[in-house]
């Protein structure tokens, strides 16, 4: 099957002493992905990286069928929710009309989108609900939302449940867990190895600004060595 | 009643009564500064958001000059257009000095490193994700600055009213490229300068009232704003 994305040779240099180095990476449609390494490593960088917002120095990135060098156009095909998402001012309708206008979407297909989106991350009627007034759990899910109203082909998430209870955790995961049905590739970043192993299809890891070539059992077993020696065993 | 007394009887006598000069000077100072900080914020808003997202090398000075030209003094912006427009200057054949349109020049220069500057504040105090949040979203980098304006709409309109306040209470420009010339180009300000020195101190009390009125205005609104 072709990959969504694929990136070759890539290398980013951020400042003076850092740089991110991925020799191949290519994304199989409708899997999730997830993306471990320690503070630092790179993870953020190499999201915003596939996201398009970080041009690499070297290198290059792919989309399946692209026949596009617009990077706008380029960008409409992936979305990033960031680790502490920001939500426009304005409703939650809003905030999910916004990319669904960019792309020319008209009126009675956008407001069926948001209605069934918001239905998929368990906030319906919350269309009118103003962004400032949303618990941090909720603007996750409203992130969530407006990035998967755009049925993106892929999806990348930068720690999306680091900066939730954990009941919306669980909530979180669950719906997670499903965003493949929707034909989405999803990729996050966690640093939780149980996380990891619960809801990745396939491991990514990441250590000093390099990715780490080998099978999930090492790649996790990586992740676990690497938490021990933070935590402790 | 006394001197003060009188006087204040007589500015809003002339005030509710409508009178003529009272209200043509209003109507060229609101017009004049209402088109200069118009054409201001045309060149004032995008130069100040484009002075906030890009980084390059002598941008620090650039601001550094936006802050001088916006505590220029009004008769020097007056001095270095009446130099333009004058007869002997460059673009003396136009006819411009002295007339309703050398005054809204005058202003719009005096305005528009007030309306950039304080844009710029906003953008620079802006949260920095909504620019990227707008690009993961689809939108190019234009699209994304269009949102970030959005955004801090209320630091815009602040500064764009910040601006007209400026503007609208300026004596110097008015004087130098207006000429005071009544029923055309004599202005709130301007008025007041002249009516008192002939002794016409009522006549001045009117329009300081209006102005202040105005300046009352503007202030409320910029406190609203500065809540939001």
């Amino acid at each position: 099957m072709q990959p969504v994305i694929s990136l070759k040779n890539i290398r980013v240099a951020q400042g003076e002493n850092f740089s991110l180095s991925v020799d191949s990476l290519a994304l199989q449609p409708q899997r999730i992905y997830a993306l471990t390494g320690p503070n630092g490593s790179g993870k953020s960088t190499l999201l915003r990286v596939m996201a398009l917002l970080i041009s690499p120095q070297e290198g290059s990135i792919e989309f399946a069928g692209s026949d596009s060098n617009h990077l706008a156009r380029q960008r409409q095909r992936v979305t990033l929710v960031e680790q502490s998402p920001y939500l426009f001012k304005g409703s939650v309708a809003d905030n999910l009309n916004y990319g669904l206008k960019l792309r020319g979407i008209d009126s009675k297909e956008r407001n069926s989108r948001i209605q069934s989106t918001l239905t998929i991350v368990g906030l319906e009627r919350f269309e009118q609900r103003q962004a400032k007034e949303l618990s941090s759990g909720e603007v996750q899910r409203v992130a969530l939302a407006r990035a998967l109203v755009l049925k993106p082909e892929l999806l990348l998430l930068d720690e999306p449940t680091a900066n939730i209870d954990s009941n919306s955790m669980q909530a979180y995961e669950a719906l997670l867990s499903g965003l493949s049905e929707y034909g989405v590739t999803v990729v996050f970043s966690t640093h939780d190895p149980s996380q990891s192993r619960r809801l990745g299809e396939e491991v990514l890891r990441i250590e000093n600004g390099h990715l780490i070539n080998g099978s999930r059992r090492e790649l996790e077993e990586s992740a676990l060595n690497e938490r021990n020696r933070v935590y402790g065993a | 009643m006394g001197y003060w007394g009188d006087s204040l009887l007589t500015a809003f006598e002339l005030i509710l009564g409508f009178d003529r000069e009272v209200r043509m000077a209003v109507w060229t100072s609101v017009y004049t500064s209402s088109c200069s900080i118009v054409i201001a914020a045309l060149f004032g808003v995008p130069f100040g958001l484009w002075l906030g997202l890009k980084r390059f090398r002598g941008r620090q000075l650039l601001i550094a000059l936006l802050n001088t030209l916006m505590a220029m003094p009004t008769v020097v912006v007056g001095l270095l257009l009446f130099g333009l427009l004058s007869r002997q200057g460059p673009l003396g054949p136009l006819g411009l000095l002295f007339t309703p349109l050398a005054m809204i020049a005058g202003q719009t220069v005096l305005a528009t490193p007030i309306v950039a500057n304080l844009v710029l504040a906003a953008v620079t105090g802006a949260d920095r994700r909504i620019i990227n949040t707008a690009l993961t979203l689809g939108a190019s980098r234009l699209q994304a600055a269009i949102q970030l304006l959005r955004e801090i709409r209320f630091g815009v309109m602040a500064a764009v009213i910040a601006g007209f306040g400026r503007v609208i209470a300026e004596v110097g420009v008015a004087m130098m490229l207006g000429g005071n010339i009544r029923n055309s180009t004599r202005t709130m300000t301007t008025a007041i300068a002249l009516e008192t020195s002939k002794g016409e101190f009522a006549f001045g009390l009117a329009l300081g009232i209006i102005l202040l009125s105005v300046a009352l205005i503007v202030n409320l609104f910029l406190n609203v704003l500065q809540q939001r």
